[in-house]
């Protein structure tokens, strides 16, 4: 299992700002390893493989259903930049990361503080050669009126 | 949950083929249903087992997963698989594995062998990549011991139901479809390797079912309008072709009632038995 910490995201609770739902979106997650389970929780950096579910700081988890292995020559999961030129009409490469979701609303309403850290504890599954964190590029917290 | 189903039609050729829980299956649906994926191991060429199992991952890696295309292409592939199964067995159509009450895998899945004592080709011990022509071990399924929440999935699965936008329904519903594969373990966990286990297709037979019975309850509700025309891989059936299963010839049963009507079915079709 491995733990990461975001740096403090400002949490929207003065009045001028209500939410009816509050997500985490996760973006470029990397899916050219094996599976994982990921959690997350709001200012419990010290969360572990302990903690569980039943905790109010508990905000939300996923399944990452990822590719595993590396079938391919040198380079066969490399993801390209973009297409090659502009009559490049192939599909995107099957590696581009993807963004995940997580509804995250009571969570986010048991924070007191005007401020939240989030940490992701990621857990690989059976057989995998990783104990790696999720490799994704960008948190953001986000709540919808 | 069920869905009624109101067969149409009065010719041998058009009638749909009705897809039914695992749980409901005849034994002697589970034999034929187990035929036909025999005879599907059996064949190495592009009317097999492994040709279909290697669009999803290896080689060919054609599927979708999150992305505005994961229910669209996964329903057109089911499709073209189970046609490839009735070729070679008619009248076969493929079983969903109802994860939201039930807490394991099925057995007509995990059953060493049938009752007349022959390996089971539903339980997967080995695998052969399309046209790699080398044979592996599979490693065994590990149901439940993966980390994630256990079986059943009601609750996640009622929560995608509610969503009334299709983006928001096939995003919360694919979390739902990620955990069911982790949770497998064995080659199901892995996107490359999935489909050659055979449960893979009980586990998305279940996806593409709750997408029928949520369009029953979202009529109209359809993927964004610039999704409508675009071909999925390998054969270009476009994500509008794939919205209505009746024009693909397929249904899902909840409960069912048949008779026959004014002209006798041909011998070869089974009529959705």
């Amino acid at each position: 299992m491995q733990r990461w910490t975001s740096q403090p995201l400002t949490v929207p609770q003065h009045v001028g700002a209500p939410y009816a739902r509050a997500d985490l979106e996760i973006e470029g997650v990397r899916h050219d390893g094996p599976s994982c389970y990921v959690q997350f929780y709001f200012n419990l950096p010290d969360a572990n493989e302990h903690t569980g579910r039943d905790v109010s700081q508990f905000a939300g988890a996923f399944s990452l259903f990822a590719h595993g292995t590396c079938w391919g020559d040198a380079g066969h999961c490399e993801v390209p930049s973009g297409p090659l030129n502009v009559f490049d009409r192939r599909s995107p490469h099957p590696l581009t990361p993807i963004n995940i979701t997580v509804t995250v609303t009571e969570a986010l309403r048991a924070v007191a503080e005007d401020e939240v850290t989030v940490t992701v504890l990621t857990f690989p599954v059976l057989g995998s050669d990783r104990d790696e964190s999720l490799r994704f590029s960008r948190l953001t917290l986000l709540t919808y009126d | 949950m069920a869905v009624q189903v109101a067969v149409s039609g009065t010719s041998a050729s058009g009638t749909l083929q009705l897809r039914k829980s695992v749980n409901k299956l005849l034994p002697a649906d589970l034999v034929v249903l187990r035929e036909a994926f025999s005879q599907a191991m059996s064949v190495s060429d592009n009317r097999g087992f492994g040709y279909f199992a290697g669009w999803h991952g290896q080689p060919f890696d054609w599927c979708q997963h999150h992305t505005p295309l994961f229910l669209p292409w996964h329903r057109q592939y089911l499709y073209y698989f189970e046609l490839s199964l009735q070729a070679l067995v008619p009248g076969v159509t493929l079983p969903w594995w109802d994860w939201t009450t039930s807490d394991a895998i099925p057995s007509a899945y995990t059953d060493p062998s049938d009752p007349a004592g022959n390996a089971n080709p539903l339980l997967v011990s080995e695998y052969t990549i399309y046209q790699s022509g080398q044979t592996q071990q599979a490693p065994p399924r590990t149901p439940g011991q993966n980390p994630g929440p256990p079986l059943p999935y009601l609750d996640s699965w009622n929560a995608a139901m509610q969503m009334t936008n299709f983006a928001e329904f096939q995003t919360a519903l694919e979390g739902v479809h990620d955990d069911v594969h982790v949770w497998v373990g064995g080659i199901m966990q892995d996107i490359e390797l999935a489909a050659y286990d055979p449960v893979f297709f009980a586990h998305h037979v279940m996806i593409d079912r709750s997408w029928r019975l949520w369009q029953t309850q979202n009529p109209g509700a359809l993927p964004n309008a610039s999704m409508l025309d675009v071909a999925l891989q390998p054969n270009g059936m476009t994500v509008r072709q794939t919205l209505d299963v009746t024009q693909l010839g397929y249904d899902y049963a909840g409960t069912m009632a048949q008779v026959p009507g004014t002209i006798a079915p041909a011998p070869a079709d089974s009529g959705g038995d």
